[in-house]
């Protein structure tokens, strides 16, 4: 094909790709559309914010006049920034936010306030409070919750508060890895012979908790406690200690909650892990408090609002498993 | 008789040049496009082509702009560097290192010009070891650099304990750095600057035509008795440099040194020199052109981000312009 031809073709294309590519979101139904709300996600990729997208979506659907659009930052700073840049130029009448790391999202926060843009800040927080409000979840007391359900576990099996603890870490430096750690260690601390005799980081992520607790299996002889902190990690050491045959030897603790088949209120109806935290998603709190911002210009939302989580076991497993079917 | 030839000669020099200029008739074209997709404001005006976003624009391409620069002259000499987005996240590191945990007891202005000096000073380093390694060895570029970017990003993370280092907003050198070099209009005339100081040195200089020659016909050059080690031990020790500065703008512009920063960026820079019509077998090339392809693919993502796209969509798209643009551009006769 002569260069000429060449270079026709490939106007003609990028033409349609971008046509239909815009077009396809931007065109609103006749005079249906009056409020434009934009969600700067960190990261698609991980199944707690795909299950925030999830619902984020639902909800908002249910408001035939709120035009609702998911920005994926894919767990890069500079990216979630220059995305919400891009956002503050189109006066979205809300931004919600679910910042990827502290610093980095402050400056730009800052600046959709100065925009008069409403912004929620939704379950990790940011250097300097430059927003509307700050949706958040307690995880000092999530650990809190960890540390008592294993000293009442322990004094059931040994009649005394004693044993081995195999604990599994996310993210070093994130909020909720620092305050799940400390929760259940400040429980921890006035028993002395409650050990923690290994502490590994995986990152959250499953398959390198598998790893790490084959290196745990290992090196001890006796474990009576694995404590993740989050269920994807409490899943991969079960796996790990079901390949050798171990899994009968101790009991498996998680955060997350998640409902459906994946998540982890199944595996405690399962029998996998036998206690889990609810962390909630704090979507439902954004959507309700952000309505009020779009359709009352008088609300004024608290700086602050904190969810309440909830200890899965076997007793109530069953029961909240049905209600998050809905 | 002579005057259809001298029509068609004439001819043959405007196709000739428009086939140059092909990537700013994409470039063009994408503008116009924008134009024609972008959202409206209250007032009725054009979003796209509010002062504001245009600037955004600007600013948001800077990083990997001031990065292109340095990789037009690594491809122009046949060579790959695939350890780029490794250094920025090192050179974000050492700097938030010296701003935040160094107390020299100087003047903001000094602190601040250490700092960036050794972050930048690092980065050339391992652009240099890059460089002189390839010669020295005879390791393939990708190879060298492939190790490079694993071992350079190792390093940070080492360095750092994996922690990230806040660079703040109250009033000491750190934060003073962070409004100022994180400033739109600074950073925008930092990778104006570069660009301007590169373009010279690619075609009014004596290293320029080397580099060309080199990339060209290595075999020839050699015979002709150009320095070939010099040439691509500074081409990649230049890479280092501006892959150094842009670790600067973006530990400025994020607040925060990160040894997690930049992963994957190599690959968008080499798309932006690319686009913009330089060779990945080498000699053929042009600042001008890498500068052009940067800017198609910031204003693809303002006008997809405009338009609030799906992040995955907005991927396939980019995949397919860079295929259109090398596809275009294949058949280029060499000047």
């Amino acid at each position: 094909m002569s260069n000429c031809g060449r270079v026709l073709c490939a106007a003609v294309v990028s033409v349609t790709l971008m046509l239909g590519g815009c077009k396809s979101s931007s065109s609103p139904t006749e005079g249906a559309r009056k409020f434009t709300v934009i969600f700067s996600q960190c990261n698609n990729a991980e199944p707690y914010r795909a299950a925030q997208n999830d619902l984020m979506t639902r909800l908002w659907a249910q408001y035939p006049d709120v035009q609702f659009s998911i920005l994926d930052a894919q767990q890069d700073d500079k990216k979630q920034i220059d995305q919400i840049t891009t956002a503050i130029r189109q006066k979205p009448d809300l931004l919600i936010v679910a910042p990827n790391q502290r610093a980095p999202l402050t400056r730009v926060m800052g600046e959709a306030m100065r925009a008069d843009i409403p912004v929620i800040c939704l379950e990790r927080d940011i250097v300097e409070p430059h927003y509307t409000t700050y949706i958040r979840c307690d995880n000092y007391a999530i650990g809190k919750m960890a540390g008592q359900f294993i000293v009442e576990h322990l004094k059931k099996k040994y009649g005394a508060p004693k044993g081995n603890i195999v604990q599994l870490q996310g993210l070093l430096g994130v909020e909720a890895e620092i305050n799940r750690n400390n929760g259940a260690a400040d429980v921890l601390k006035v028993y002395p012979d409650i050990k923690y005799v290994h502490t590994a980081v995986a990152d959250w992520i499953q398959s390198k908790a598998k790893d790490r607790m084959i290196e745990a299996l290992n090196a001890n002889p006796q474990i009576d406690i694995v404590y993740a902190h989050n269920d994807p990690m409490a899943i991969g050491a079960y796996l790990a200690a079901r390949e050798k045959s171990r899994e009968k030897e101790m009991i498996f603790i998680g955060v997350d909650g998640l409902g459906g088949e994946q998540g982890g209120i199944k595996k405690v109806v399962d029998g996998v892990l036998a206690a889990t935290f609810v962390y909630p998603l704090c979507v439902d709190k954004a959507v309700e408090i952000g309505n009020s911002i779009l359709r009352n210009k008088d609300f004024k939302p608290q700086k602050e609002y904190v969810m309440t989580s909830t200890a899965v076991t076997p007793e109530n497993a069953a029961e909240l498993l049905k209600k998050t079917a809905n | 008789m002579g005057m259809t030839r001298q029509i068609e000669s004439a001819g043959g020099r405007v196709l000739g040049a428009l086939s140059r200029l092909q990537s700013i008739v994409g470039l063009i074209l994408i503008v116009l496009l924008s134009i024609v997709l972008s959202p409206k404001a209250t007032d009725g005006s054009i979003i796209f082509l509010h002062w504001g976003n245009l600037t955004d624009v600007l600013r948001q391409m800077s990083v990997v702009g001031v990065m292109a620069l340095g990789m037009t002259f690594v491809i122009l000499t046949g060579g790959i560097d695939l350890s780029v987005g490794s250094i920025l996240a090192l050179s974000t590191c050492v700097l938030a290192t010296l701003l935040t945990q160094w107390q020299p007891g100087l003047d903001y202005g000094w602190h601040i010009a250490i700092a960036v000096g050794a972050a930048v000073g690092a980065s050339t380093l391992v652009g240099l070891a890059n460089g002189y390694l390839i010669f020295r060895l005879g390791v393939p570029p990708f190879i060298m650099t492939l190790a490079a970017m694993i071992g350079i990003r190792g390093l940070a993370k080492w360095l750092t304990r994996n922690a990230t280092m806040d660079i703040g907003f109250g009033q000491d050198a750190a934060a003073v750095f962070a409004r100022s070099i994180g400033d739109k209009t600074a950073t925008i005339l930092v990778f104006l600057s570069l660009a301007v100081i590169f373009w010279v040195v690619l075609t009014r200089t004596v290293l320029g035509r080397y580099v060309r020659a080199i990339g060209d016909n290595e075999q020839a050059a050699r015979y002709s008795g150009l320095p070939i080690r010099r040439v691509k031990v500074w081409a990649y020790a230049m890479m280092g440099l501006l892959s150094g500065v842009a670790g600067v703008l973006y530990a400025a512009q994020t607040n925060q040194g990160d040894p997690n920063a930049g992963s994957g960026y190599e690959l968008d820079v080499i798309a932006a020199v690319v686009i913009g019509g330089t060779s990945l077998s080498g000699g053929k090339g042009s600042i001008t052109g890498t500068i052009v392809g940067t800017t198609i693919m910031g204003v693809l993502t303002n006008i997809l981000g405009l338009n609030n796209i799906d992040s995955n969509v907005q991927m396939m798209t980019k995949a397919v312009i860079i295929i259109l643009a090398v596809w275009v551009q294949k058949h280029r006769k060499a000047d």
